[in-house]
């Protein structure tokens, strides 16, 4: 899976074409499609670590670090609940650090087998912009028992830059993924 | 009931399909999440037949790419099947009308003939209150952005919309003369102001609220709502919305649907503004 992911990546992500060539393939898309559901994976594996009581605390800390490198600079994540209409908005870093400070000894992040991923829209600045949904069920353990349960809808701003990289003395353009805002509702609760 | 039973059996066989691709790792049962329309964008694939039932887009290359068809399945879906309102008969003539094999209608994410309504809370003067948004999608550069085009602030309308009419109130037509001192009598009485106006006088909210908006006295909570209007089918309007619920027929549906005629369209495109 994860060979697939790279090859998938190598082959639909580098381009030795122009940097000006900024139309995105049925095939690229795909394949950029890949790389942005592998950053939203990264991002629940990261979310489990700090929410985990188990993780040390300067452990904690340095994987909130990487979980930011995943995003724009200040993306909020938006929250609301099934019988709350308010949305409470976070910046990445507070919701983390909140998340960290959660009584749980253990934070189960489980996937529902779907995702849907939008078209990529063209941002006035250039920059390809569209939203991956997912379904994910949160389970925060304290010893063997659940405490808290709940099923989340997530739609995940990504945006998809063109940039460019030196290799071998060669300029090669690639297009880059970066996690933005995230709306996060809650569709069940039990 | 007939239209549910389809729209089960469609999904159903889809769902067929795709259970074999879950992996262990995962939650199962995700029927519920397949037949969810989960984005405004599924929903524009959707009407116009431009995806799989797995979510993956068709091209215009593929055979299946706005199949009239499946089109029409897709359709059955898209509607909120608990509004009585939107009767199988009204359905019909709707897809009839949408799937017609000399001139099929689509909807273009692009095109002018839909906007967006965002009913947001805002503390106004220390005071929670709501702010109703419209907004378009509008091109710039080789990209597109959301513009607001309108608000809506019930604050300004208990203002504006109360006319107090008064024939006595006007300045007279030799006011010029005598350098319209008479303009006394117009700024001593908050009521009667509008009275001094153009007969067609209709306030800017937007101009309001961008005034107010830059003296401090709004302070932006959240969105509470969302909907979308349509009158991208000729001849049609409608609006759809969010339904979150445990139901094959959920997320973003046609909440509401009616012919109408051009100048119905007018008329009802001052109720949405509550011009």
């Amino acid at each position: 899976m994860k060979l697939k992911f790279i090859i998938l990546t190598i082959i639909g992500l580098f381009s030795l074409s122009s940097i000006a060539q900024e139309e995105i393939s049925p095939e690229r898309k795909q394949a950029i499609d890949s790389l942005a559901l592998e950053k939203v994976k990264d991002l629940s594996k990261y979310i489990s670590i700090i929410g985990n009581k188990e993780t040390s605390f300067s452990e904690a800390n340095r994987v909130i670090e990487r979980t930011l490198e995943l995003f724009d600079d200040n993306s909020q994540i938006g929250v609301s609940s099934l019988y709350r209409k308010e949305v409470k908005y976070y910046p990445v870093r507070k919701y983390l650090n909140r998340l960290m400070a959660l009584n749980y000894d253990k934070v189960n992040i489980k996937w529902y087998n779907i995702q849907y991923i939008s078209d990529l829209e063209r941002q006035p600045d250039g920059t390809f912009v569209g939203v991956i949904t997912i379904y994910q069920r949160f389970e925060g353990m304290q010893g063997d028992d659940l405490k808290y349960v709940d099923t989340t809808k997530k739609d995940i701003t990504i945006y998809v830059k063109r940039k460019e990289t030196i290799i071998g003395g060669r300029t090669i353009g690639f297009w880059d993924v970066i996690l933005g805002d995230i709306r996060v509702a809650e569709t069940s609760k039990n | 009931m007939k239209a549910r039973l389809l729209l089960l059996l469609f999904l159903l066989s889809c769902f067929g399909i795709l259970k074999s691709q879950i992996v262990d790792d995962f939650l199962g049962d995700e029927g519920l999440f397949y037949s969810e329309t989960k984005q405004i964008n599924q929903f524009f694939r959707r009407f116009n037949n431009e995806e799989a039932p797995d979510g993956i887009r068709y091209y215009k290359r593929d055979k299946e790419y706005r199949n009239p068809a499946t089109r029409e399945k897709y359709l059955d879906m898209l509607f909120n099947l608990q509004n009585s309102a939107l009767t199988e008969s009204l359905r019909n003539i709707f897809k009839a009308d949408v799937i017609n094999k000399d001139s099929s209608r689509f909807l273009n994410f692009h095109s002018d003939g839909w906007f967006a309504e965002v009913k947001t809370r805002f503390s106004y003067k220390g005071e929670d209150k709501f702010v109703t948004f419209f907004l378009e999608l509008e091109q710039e550069n080789m990209g597109y952005k959301w513009v607001i085009t309108n608000v809506y602030f019930e604050p300004f309308a208990e203002v504006f919309f109360e006319k107090k009419s008064d024939s006595s109130k006007f300045l007279h037509p030799m006011s010029h003369e005598i350098d319209f001192m008479n303009l006394i009598r117009v700024f001593n009485n908050q009521t009667y102001i509008d009275n001094y106006t153009l007969k067609s006088f209709q306030a800017d909210f937007l101009t309001l609220f961008l005034y107010e908006f830059k003296q401090g006295y709004f302070e932006f909570k959240y969105v509470e709502d969302l909907k979308f209007h349509f009158f991208q089918i000729p001849g049609w309007y409608f609006e759809i919305e969010q339904f979150v619920r445990s139901d094959y027929n959920s997320g973003w549906l046609i909440s509401k649907l009616t012919k109408i005629s051009q100048e119905e369209k007018s008329i009802l495109l001052k109720y949405i503004y509550h011009n």
